[in-house]
This record gives C-alpha cells, structure tokens and sequence, in this order.
C-alpha cells in the first residue's frame, strides 16, 4: 500500500529547522551506527585534508625515506616559507585576489538587475536566459577557449588580468543569475506592491524592501562565485603567461619539474595555502550555508 | 522557473519589457562577447582543418572531420570512458551524498564538525584535490598503501599506474570531490520537506525507513531528480581533475573525450578536428539536457 | 520581423568576424631586421632547480649589465606545461622572444615556421664547440639552425656502493653491457631487495633513446619529417631485456616500472634496489636527499651491441620567428652559451653541456665529486636519432607507444604483440 503524499508547494519556505520527530519504538543500536556512518564520512572527507598538512611539515629526508608516519619527526615549517619564496606565492596570491574580488563585484553588480528582470518580469528574455544558463554549462572548454584568447587578443586584453575577470564574469554568470533569480522569485510580490500602495517610489521599495531579503542570497552568491574564480585553472593558463600576472592555482604547477621530480614537502604547503581563503569562508558561512540557503537555487 | 502567478493589481506598465532589456543589457554584452560568439566560432571550427602553423590557411571542409572521427577508435574510446566516468561519478555521488544527508539533517552531536568537514572538498581548487590524492594513492609513500599494509592487504598496487584500477580511482576522486555540493543541494531540499508530513507520517504508525521511502524520497525527487542530471552534464565535460591526475594515463585508460579534444588542439595542433569532437561531446550532452528539462517539466506538472 | 532581420546580421557578422579571427592569431608583423634604439626582449627560462634558477638568473642580470641596450626579461616556464603554452603562444602571436625547450619538442614548431633561422647570428665558437652530430638534433632539413643545443641529458645506473659490499659483488667500471647488469642484477637481489629499480611509467623517452645502443632506429625519415617505421628485433632489443629481468629473472621491481623516476627513488635511497636507473639528473635530487651516510656511486654507460650510443635530445634555446629583434636575442643566446655560463647551468642541474669546452670546464670544477666523471663520459656518445625529426612522432609516442610499453612492461601484452602495435599505431596515424 502505498501512501503517496503530494510534495509540499514550492514556495512555501520551511523557517523551522527540520529534525528527526520523535519515534517511539527506536532501537538503541541505530544511533551509534549512525555515528559510525557519520563518522565514516568524515574519515573519508576530511583525512586528505590533514594529510596534506601533516606532509606540508616534513622534511624531504623524511619524505624520500619512505618512512611513513602520521606526525613529522621534526616539524619542518620551512616548507612554507620555501614554497612561498619559490614560487611568489603571495604575489601570486595578490593576484589571485584581485582577480576575484573584481570578478565577484562585477557579477554582482549585473546579474543583480538581470535576475531582478528575469524574475519579475513577462518577457522572451526569460527562455532565452534559461536556455544560455544551461546550454553554456554544456559547452566543453575545448570549444571556446582559443576563440576566447583570439577574441581577447584582438582587444588586447590577453595577458592581463582584466581579461581574466571578464572571462570568469562571463564563466559565473550562468551559476549567479540561476541562484539569484531563484531568490527573487522567492520574495513575494505582494511585498513590493505594498510597498508601493504605501507611497514608497519604485527604488525605495527595491532598496529598502527587496534588498535586505535577498541579502542572504546576495551572500551566498557572491561566495559562489568569489571561490569560482579563486579556484579556476584552466583559462587562466591559456591566457595568462607572464608569471608575474600568475594566478595561485597556475603557481602549484611550478613545484613539479621534469619527468615528475617534484618538492612534496612545498608542494603540499602552497597547496594549503591555497585553499585557505575558501577555508575561511566556509567556516564562516558554514550554518547558514546547510541550513536552507541553497533553497533559493533548488526552487529556481 | 517558478512563474508568479499574482494577481495583477496595478495595470501592466507598457514598458516593463523594456524595461527588462534595460536591466539585462549589462550582463548581455559581455555575454555575446565572449560566450556566445566563441561559441559560435569554436562550433564552426569544427567543420573547417584549422591546424597549428605559422600563415595556415583555414579552409572548410564540411563533414570531412566527421567521417574521419567516425572511424578513429581512440575518440571512441575515450567516449565510452567518459560515459562511464560520468555515470559511476554521478550515480555514486548522489548516493553517498544522500547518506550523508540524511546524517546531517539528524540531531547528532558534534554536527557543526561534520558539516564543516563535509565541505572541505568544496574549498580546494581541483587542481589541489588532484596533486593531493595522487600523493595519496602513490604506491610507495601514500596513506592509501600504507594502511592496506597495516591491514594486511597487499600494499603495492600502484593505483592510478595500473590500468585496471586507474579508472576506479580516479572514479573515486571525482566522487569526494563532488559530494560537498550534491550534499549541500540534498540537504537543502530534506529540510524543505515539511515536518507536519513526517509528524503525519509518524502518528499513523510508519516505521523510520517506511517514512523514508514513502514521505522523504518522493518529496526530494525534483531535487534529486535536478542535481542529477546536473552532475551527469559537469561530470561528462568534467577536465581539470583528471588533468592533473593522470592526464588521461596510463595508456588512455582515464581519457576523457574533454582531455582527447584537449590534447588533439593543444599537443598535436588539430584545432579543427578537436572542435568537431566538442561539437560531437555537445550533441550528446544535449541530450541529457533534453531528459533533465522534460523532467523538469513533468515535476512541475505533478 | 525586427528581430529576425537582427539575428540574421548577426549571423552574417559572426561568420564574417570567424573567417577574420581564424586567421587572426598571425596578424603580427614579420620579423624585421634589428631595429637601432633600445629593445627589450622575453626570456621564457624552464629552470627548475633552486641552483639553476639563480645561475641563470645570474647570467641574465650580468648580460642586462653590460647591455643596456638589450634589456633581457626573464620569465619562468615549466617543463610540464611549455608545449600547450607554446602552442597558445605562437598561435596568438604572444610567445616569448628567447625560448627555452628541448629539441624533440621544438623541432615541432620549427616545422610549423614558427621558429627564426639563427645560422647567421651565431659566432663560430659557439658553432664549434658542439658536435655535428647534436647540431643536426636543431638543424632543419633545409639546413637552418633554429635552436642552439645546451644540456643533455644521458639515462645512467645509479649503484649503491654498500650493497654491492654487501653482495660481494665488484662494482663495473670502464664498461658495462646490458648483459652484465643483468648478470649483477641477480647477485645483488635477495631477501627482498631487488636489484635494479627503473621508474618507467613514461617508457617511450627511455626506450627510443637507447635503442641506438642497438642501432634501433625505428624510423626511415625523409627531408620533409614523413616517415616509415620498421620495428624489427634491434628496435625492441632494450624492452626485451627490461622485461626478462622484471620477470624471468625477478632481478628488476616490476611495480617500480609502474612508477615515475622521482617515485622510484626512496627505495634506492632505502636500500630496496641496489641500483637505480634514471636520467643523470636525478643525481641533483639523491644529493639532496640521501640519509646520512648513503654511499653510491654512477656506473659506466649501458653498452649494447652498437656500443654505449644513446639518443640527444638537448635542451634548447631558439629565437621566434615573430620577435621584432631576433638579432639581438640571437646576440643573448649566443652569451648564453659561453663555456662558462654552459658550466654554470650544467653544475646547478646536473646536466652534461653539449659544447665541449664547456665539458671541461665542469670536469675541471668537479674534481673532487667522483661521480661527475661517468656522468660526464655518457654524454660523449651522443648523436640525433630519425625518430626526433619525423612528423606526428608525438602523437605515436602519446596514443600508441606509450601504453603499448607500459602493457608489454605490466606483462599483459607479448613482445610480438607489442611489434605490432607500434607499427600499426603509425599507421592508423599517417
């Protein structure tokens, strides 16, 4: 027998955090599987992530020796500081920054009015929207990328990393203007109108209504795409080739040399150190990031 | 796309759809720019022998790259790979994604630790997922040999070295490198799923995985439905990870069509017969396109 | 009506602007004659070792010194990456002026025009210092010299000195055949430990280089880089003897054949493998590594039945075709290879120089590291191989060469089997 309930409609937002409701008859050997589960899962995720760390402080003796063991013998921090002068890892981390932050703002700034009409408005905008969002996350790389560096070439803009942030603008539009539309049709439009018969100009009702609520998806959007562009590879290598302009993904290639000699020890420290920045973020935003922010995205 | 059916109070202005152009239009010049003109360049790029070369001329040469690839075994080959990469990625992602899930919505201690190291995969740029696991697989001093050792298992296999388990373990890469999201995403949408119906459910005397199946799972189809069939499209066109690997090693046993393409354009010069394999990769995501939006579709008419 | 007139000029504009954007990549100038006046120029270095980055920076900065008017940038490159940035590169007309490479990989290029001829810019100390027979390995088939040879490379047999003491087994000198390191192989193979390690996950370098050791040539090349294959009994000689090591005599680790060179390498430092085969390069990285007290030592040349010929393949520095000063660069490069500076280079990376007097100089400041002397010697006997100069050679070595090794090497394919694969792999190319 089956009971089919019909799932709730969607745009009735769940406030409440969803736990386990309380089963009477619950056998008490469920929840330690289920902390071995858990626990399982995390091993799993997280191990990699320590074991980097733990390589980042040993010595290349102690790397070449084939010795293995969790904990270094002598704690080598050096490593860090090698690998941060080898490659100019925060030069090549400025950049990195840059090149984010820049990316981050500009979507943000035009994908905001975008989703704003895409949401709100009736117009044949909206298909043809739908279809470039999901038809450029099908194209393969390998079919734009030398029209790209030709296209920026042409303008001069190769080798610079204000092509670079034009090129990743164009590669997180797709992702934010989804998520962003989604959290704005998720803000009723009734709200406005109320604004509106209340005397308020449409601006005011947008800055003062509209923009508060979807602060939180402003925020997850812009993390998005802020962690995107941190982590991007492969256009930044087609089209940045002076080592100055480098980005930090491009620099951890510099630590393998010919016919796979590679420096583990600083290798594992400037890969730690890339990932720290979208660490960071996560830990902040970790809460709210599991606790219903994606349901902007999931409804659109 | 949810549509807004509200009532119309004020009267329709005659310039909203101007006013929409408006709005999109800074966002759309960037985008014809440089997405959708490249796009339309590499497109044709396939139907012409653009080759490497100082002063090459580029002629068209209609389907000729198409009958060629037709009979080139290795691009087949390389596609049914990334099929199956696609699909075992995909498939296993979403489960193990759902199991975690469903643990993290529970009411377990210490779930604040697990939620963060659930995501950690998501902060690495794939490039660092890549070089660290292939220092984790290596035969001699990775973590992975070495615990099979101490457990007694035969501890030399050389993981991404050996042709029979080379697909596999980059298999599993892909999986721990995509689970954060599709975590995310599942998570999302089980606590979308009322309480009122699992209460419900519950006082009507459903047993834990009763209600599972028959109030959790049929509530979270759309989305697993949606996450899906978007992991299948990223999955397929799926390049810097495996890249950095194995580089489609060893003996092409992880080449990927994406990394078969790459390498016809960027090792051998064949710019155009690498944009016709692109084009050929694009008619078949197309199609998996084609089943997620009908999908899309039939849900919202359920 | 209005939009459909709009999509239809859009179309026509993008079909236009392709035809234009494909050819666009090669609206750079040609190379003009040297311009009077100031020029800075791009270096692209692939120095990878700490002690060769700052000798070559060194060099750079002294050249910037006493040239004002040459102003040298250095960049830094990888060897992993340079070809497909190469490619990118001379494509968009965005490569460096001074390129650093290797010729397998440069000669390439030269084929596809991208390369400047610099026979005239070099000074005949320079041409004379380097053999005929590693000038050929950066000589088109029209006679142009697009590149000058700088370091070579040699596979050498890294011994460790104590085991053989330990085996009682007398370490070679003056000679060694490949059938005396199998015969030593086995003495030295015992509980547990093997012989020999060799890191052969990239087989295909190895195995073409040394062929030459028995005239294995493998390919007929004609002028225009076309090619015919012809893998008989000598071509397959070097593989042949790698795999009845690994597992008739069980004297060679076949999971190490498995592995890079660099993977390979703590089990020679731990005392797994009592010899160690690599690139002479590898010698920088044991220095570096090696436990307290590790002793070892470099053996003679691996001699087949044509002697101790191995392939050259040396590093290269070339001049594109597309820079505006290609005098001057040539000027830097012809610096660049001074004894002297060769010296230099060779010491920080372990490397043998192809000029001669640059040869003795390094033998001349390494007398009191021993090992240098095999390593030096390997490096008399090199000559270009026809493999180097035919077209699609890379494709052969990536699609069909390398995993047809790496199966014969894992035993799942038979020497026959292998025969075949590599001549049918180039004819499925051609």
């Amino acid at each position: 027998m089956t009971q089919t309930i019909a799932p709730p409609a969607p745009h009735r937002q769940v406030t409440r955090k969803v736990t386990e409701p309380p089963v009477r008859r619950m056998r008490t050997f469920t929840r330690p599987l289920q902390y071995l589960a858990l626990l399982g899962y995390v091993v799993f995720l997280g191990f990699p992530l320590l074991f980097l760390l733990s390589t980042s402080l040993k010595t290349p003796q102690e790397l070449q020796s084939g010795d293995l063991s969790f904990l270094p013998r002598q704690f080598n921090w050096a490593n860090f500081g090698n690998a941060v002068e080898k490659a100019n890892l925060a030069h090549a981390a400025g950049n990195s920054l840059l090149v984010a932050t820049l990316t981050t703002v500009v979507v943000t700034l035009i994908s905001l009015p975008a989703a704003y009409a895409l949401a709100r408005f009736r117009t044949k905008l909206r298909g043809v929207a739908t279809i470039w969002i999901l038809l450029s996350q099908v194209f393969p790389f390998i079919l734009i990328v030398i029209p790209v560096f030709l296209v920026l070439k042409q303008v001069g803009l190769v080798n610079n990393p204000i092509g670079l942030v034009l090129v990743y603008t164009v590669w997180c539009l797709p992702f934010a203007l989804w998520m962003l539309r989604g959290y704005v049709a998720a803000i009723p439009v009734d709200l406005e109108e109320a604004g509106a018969i209340d005397g308020a100009g449409r601006l005011r009702v947008l800055r003062s209504i509209v923009l508060p609520l979807l602060a939180p998806g402003l925020v997850a959007t812009s993390m998005f795409t802020f962690i995107s562009s941190w982590n991007e590879f492969f256009f930044a290598l087609v089209l940045i080739q002076d080592p100055g302009l480098q980005t930090l993904p491009l620099t951890l290639a510099r630590f393998f040399g010919a016919e796979g000699q590679v420096q583990l020890g600083q290798l594992a420290a400037a890969s730690l150190i890339a990932t720290i920045p979208s660490l960071v973020f996560f830990l902040l935003i970790q809460r709210r990031l599991t606790s219903g922010l994606m349901s902007g995205a999931v409804k659109g | 796309m949810t549509a807004i059916a509200a009532p119309r109070r004020r009267s329709r202005r005659r310039g909203d759809g101007r006013d929409a152009w408006l709005l999109v239009l800074p966002a759309l010049i960037p985008v014809v720019l440089l997405s959708v003109y490249p796009l339309l360049q590499g497109i044709l790029l396939g139907f012409t022998d653009s080759k490497a070369g100082l002063n090459q001329t580029v002629d068209f040469t209609g389907v000729e790259n198409y009958t060629k690839l037709l009979g080139n075994d290795l691009f087949w080959s390389s596609f049914r790979i990334g099929l199956i990469w696609a699909f075992g990625v995909t498939i296993l992602q979403v489960l193990a994604s759902l199991g975690l899930a469903l643990l993290l919505n529970l009411n377990l201690r210490l779930r604040w630790l697990a939620r963060t190291l659930a995501l950690v995969p998501w902060a690495m740029p794939p490039v660092v997922i890549a070089i660290m696991w292939r220092m984790m697989l290596n035969p001699t001093y990775g973590p992975v040999n070495e615990t099979m050792r101490s457990l007694g298992l035969p501890g030399d296999i050389n993981w991404l070295g050996d042709f029979s388990t080379a697909l596999p373990a980059v298999i599993v890469v892909g999986v721990w490198a995509g689970m954060p999201q599709t975590t995310v995403t599942l998570l999302a949408g089980l606590q979308n799923v009322s309480a009122d119906l699992h209460e419900a459910a519950a006082i009507d005397g459903a047993g834990t995985w009763q209600r599972f199946w028959h109030v959790t799972l049929p509530a979270l189809r759309p989305v697993i439905f949606a996450i899906t069939s978007l992991d299948l499209i990223w999955n397929f066109n799926s390049f810097a990870l495996v890249f950095v690997l194995t580089a489609g090693g060893p003996g092409g046993k992880t080449m990927l069509p994406a990394l078969f393409a790459y390498n016809e354009a960027f090792k051998y010069g064949n710019f155009g017969y690498a944009a016709a394999m692109g084009n050929v990769m694009v008619v078949v995501i197309a199609a998996f396109l084609f089943l997620y939006l009908r999908g899309q579709a039939r849900s919202r008419e359920s | 009506m209005k939009r459909k007139a709009l999509l239809g000029i859009g179309a026509a504009a993008v079909l236009t602007l392709s035809g234009c954007a494909l050819n666009g990549g090669d609206s750079s100038s040609d190379s003009t004659e040297s311009s009077s006046g100031p020029v800075t120029l791009t270096f692209q270095s692939l120095a990878y070792q700490d002690s060769t980055v700052a000798a070559v920076k060194d060099i750079v900065d002294t050249w910037n010194k006493k040239n004002p008017d040459i102003k040298i940038k250095l960049t830094q490159g990888t060897w992993d990456n340079v070809h497909d940035q190469l490619v990118t590169q001379f494509q968009g007309g965005t490569a460096p002026d001074i390129i650093h490479d290797e010729s397998s990989d440069i000669m390439g290029f030269a084929q596809q025009g991208y390369l400047a001829d610099i026979s005239k810019y070099l000074s005949s100390d320079v041409k004379n210092a380097v053999s005929k027979d590693v000038w050929d390995t950066v000589t088109t088939a029209d006679g142009k010299i697009v590149a000058t040879p700088t370091l070579l490379q040699t596979y050498v047999v890294f011994a460790n000195t104590d085991a053989f003491a330990a085996a009682n087994v007398k370490v070679p000198s003056g000679k060694l055949t490949w059938d005396e390191l199998a015969s030593i192989a086995k003495q030295l193979t015992a509980n547990g430990k093997f012989g020999v390690g060799w890191g052969l996950k990239q087989p295909t370098a190895a195995v073409m280089n040394t062929a030459l050791g028995f005239d294995g040539t493998f390919f007929d090349t004609k002028d225009d880089g076309t090619a015919t294959i012809h893998v008989g009994d000598d071509e397959v000689a070097v593989p042949e003897r790698i795999h009845a090591m690994a597992y008739d005599d069980s004297s060679l680790d076949p999971v190490s054949l498995t592995q890079s060179g660099t993977d390979v390498l703590p089990g020679f430092l731990s005392g797994k493998y009592a010899m160690y085969v690599g690139g002479n390069f590898l010698a920088q990285q044991i220095t570096e590594s090696a436990p307290d007290g590790f002793k070892w030592t470099v053996l003679p040349p691996l001699a087949g039945s044509a002697g101790a010929a191995q392939a050259a393949n040396p590093q290269t520095m070339s001049v594109s075709k597309q820079s505006k000063a290609p005098a001057q660069a040539a000027k830097f490069i012809d610096y660049f290879m001074s004894p002297e500076n060769q010296a230099k280079l060779a010491q920080g990376d372990w490397l043998i120089p192809a000029s001669k007097p640059a040869r003795d100089a390094v033998a001349a400041a390494t007398k009191g590291t021993p090992v240098w002397g095999p390593i030096l010697k390997s490096g008399e006997d090199l000559a270009g191989a026809p493999f180097q100069k035919a077209k699609n050679y890379p494709q052969w070595k990536d699609q069909y060469a390398t995993p047809a090794l790496q199966q014969y090497f894992a035993n799942s394919i038979s020497l026959d089997d292998l025969k075949k694969q590599l001549s049918d792999g180039w004819s499925s190319i051609g």
